[in-house]
């Protein structure tokens, strides 16, 4: 059973008088362990569509099954608790909660989810020195780097031991380099410890790096292949 | 215990703004506190005016319907000097009572032998009602000049009526009146001194005569009330509620009014400052829910991203509720603390001020000083806090109903 199913998937909004198809039926599956990318140009409906595999969004019709659970009855509050403890988001922007230190916005969502302070200090911790930030545990987000601070994001995403982390263009407000860098430690991640992660991009020189590339363009699946990694 | 690290940090960040607020609440707290201890320090004299300086101790006894009737026909209420005996042993037996002191009204002409005026005045026994009139801890009695026990024809006059007539000390007057009977009947008075009431209304009116100066003057042995004081602590009511079935045992019928049936004018003061504190209390309210409110509105529109944020990865609405709730109480909060700080220090300066200022109908003045009420403090504090927090809940409420990718989108 694939980790992740969107059946027959629409999304569209209104915007003023206008109705926009950001996703036109779509059907896609992820399996466990996959490292995979959403390809496409500005607003083909790569975020919209990682908002809905996220649960930060509901689709307008189709299904999304999480694990096996049908996501379509849950209500707020239960699809928070799924974002909480099964999806870690890598925001574009970081999204760090400014007045908190690193290891303290990493420990978020062990906290939110109720986890005692210690046994979130720890894991925190532990996931800040997978992502070589154990140095900067206690620096506020507007003293460490951009690439640093995405570091702590992805710590964040992961803290909770997510079946899947979804990162929207995780490398747009990055350099080269550093952009280059944080495909390489989520790369890694996912090859030592299997975790599955889904992002998009528009970024060609990343591509590379990925298992499984799916372009999508005008809310539609065009090409989904197994890449060369 | 994350919202409240956020919301303390959230409000340190925003330090001026917190500041701005936090000095509208500390302003308004301070200014609730200074009234209040203002009137209660006012509330507190006028308390001990009337159970002491104007002699109505705590409970007053009298016959059934002398209160309402007992000026027109006196005679009929007038109580014996053997039911006045045994009144006054079932309640000095009483653990709460400290005295008990009989009065006789009387009313007439008073003259220096050019001039006559209308006088008021109560018949006293000299020894309990000196002691009634010291006030609680103090071994000197209340007036200066007190009623003479071993001259029973002479009596002490109010300043104004003194000036009216043009007397002073060691002075004389003749006071003319009806005995119960309906005889007119005058009596020479010696002027043993002069005293201030406190109160404009009746400083040229009020005598303070000896009881058996005025029994002979109405011809009668009884009096016409009985005046009880209690000790500080007890209360007027309970002492009351607890003496009637005592009374009707006994076969007495009285009745019962306490000091703040009988004073008039304490009703009034209290009434209208009451009503003044509700009016400045209601301000304020307004004022900490309107600064609360526009101070998170603002911190919400800066932080809608990171409400999305902290949505997306898992808090629920009512976590992003808490949080802003727990913001505004933190201001709340610390409004109030610098409120209290404010309170001690500015009550501080006027009560070491030496200012005084005369109240509407006093005689005299009166120092102007503000009762510093912690217990007060405390629940005004625990109060205001608890407004701010559901005056943050407003702003908050709209933030938690934002969708995650509009608040994920905003900029």
């Amino acid at each position: 059973m694939s980790l992740i199913q969107l059946l027959r998937v629409t999304k569209e909004y209104r915007l003023g008088r206008t109705t926009v198809h950001a996703l036109r039926g779509i059907d896609l599956s992820f399996e466990r362990g996959e490292f995979a990318a959403l390809w496409g140009p500005s607003g083909s409906g790569k975020s919209s569509l990682l908002n809905l595999v996220g649960l930060v969004d509901v689709p307008t019709s189709g299904r999304v099954i999480l694990d096996g659970r049908d996501t379509a009855g849950l209500d707020d509050g239960e699809r928070a608790g799924l974002r909480n403890r099964q999806i870690g988001i890598v925001f574009q922007s970081f999204n760090l909660i400014s007045v908190l230190t690193a290891l303290e916005n990493v420990m978020l969502p062990l906290t939110l989810a109720g986890t005692s302070s210690a046994t979130a200090r720890h894991a925190a911790l532990l996931r800040l020195g997978q992502v070589g930030l154990e140095g900067q545990a206690h620096q506020r987000p507007d003293q460490l780097s951009g690439g640093q601070r995405q570091r702590v994001a992805i710590a964040r995403a992961l803290v909770t031991d997510p079946l899947v982390v979804i990162a929207d263009e995780p490398t747009a407000n990055l350099d080269a380099a550093t952009g280059h860098q944080i495909i390489e430690l989520m790369r890694s991640l996912n090859r030592s410890q299997s975790v599955t992660f889904v992002f998009s991009t528009h970024d060609p020189r990343l591509l590379d790096a990925v298992d499984r590339l799916i372009r999508i363009s005008d809310g539609r699946i065009v090409d989904a292949k197994e890449a060369a990694a | 215990m994350i919202s409240l690290t956020i919301a303390l940090r959230s409000v340190w960040k925003n330090r001026r703004r917190s500041l701005a607020t936090l000095l509208s609440i500390a302003v308004g707290f301070t200014a609730i506190n200074l009234f209040s201890g203002y009137i209660q320090d006012t509330y507190t004299g006028l308390r001990r005016t009337a159970i002491h300086y104007e002699g109505l101790g705590h409970v007053t006894l009298a016959k059934p319907g002398f209160f309402e009737r007992g000026g027109v026909n006196p005679a009929k209420y007038i109580i014996s000097r053997d039911e006045l005996q045994r009144l006054r042993r079932l309640i000095e037996a009483q653990p709460e009572v400290q005295l008990t002191t009989p009065l006789l009204g009387v009313s007439g002409l008073v003259s220096n032998g050019k001039i006559s005026t209308i006088f008021i005045a109560d018949g006293e026994e000299p020894e309990s009602s000196a002691r009634l009139r010291a006030l609680p801890g103090e071994d000197r009695i209340w007036q200066q000049d007190s009623l003479d026990p071993r001259r029973s024809s002479s009596g002490l006059v109010s300043t104004g009526l003194a000036a009216l007539l043009g007397v002073e000390a060691g002075g004389s007057a003749t006071l003319l009146s009806t005995t119960l009977e309906g005889q007119t009947n005058a009596l020479d008075l010696d002027v043993l001194g002069t005293w201030d009431t406190g109160n404009s209304a009746t400083n040229d009116k009020l005598l303070r005569l000896p009881l058996d100066y005025v029994q002979r003057l109405l011809d009668t042995e009884g009096a016409s009330r009985l005046v009880v004081l209690l000790h500080p602590e007890a209360s007027a009511d309970a002492f009351r509620a607890r003496l009637a079935p005592l009374l009707k045992e006994a076969g007495i019928e009285a009745e019962m009014r306490t000091w703040e049936e009988l004073s008039v004018f304490y009703r009034q003061v209290k009434n209208l400052f009451d009503l003044i504190f509700l009016f400045l209390f209601t301000i304020v309210f307004i004022v900490v829910l309107m600064g609360i409110v526009n101070t998170l509105t603002m911190s919400v529109m800066e932080r809608v991203r990171e409400i999305g944020t902290l949505r997306a990865i898992g808090m629920r609405r009512t976590g992003i509720l808490r949080l802003f709730a727990l913001e505004g109480g933190v201001l709340g909060l610390l409004g109030c603390a610098a409120g209290v700080a404010f309170t001690f220090a500015i009550g501080s300066i006027i009560n070491g001020s030496g200012l005084a200022y005369t109240p509407p109908s006093s005689s005299s003045p009166v120092p102007l000083t503000v009762a510093i009420l912690p217990v007060q403090m405390l629940v005004l504090m625990g109060l205001l806090s608890f407004v701010s927090m559901l005056a943050a809940c407003i702003p908050a409420r709209r933030a938690a109903q934002l969708e995650i990718v509009d608040a994920l989108g905003h900029v």
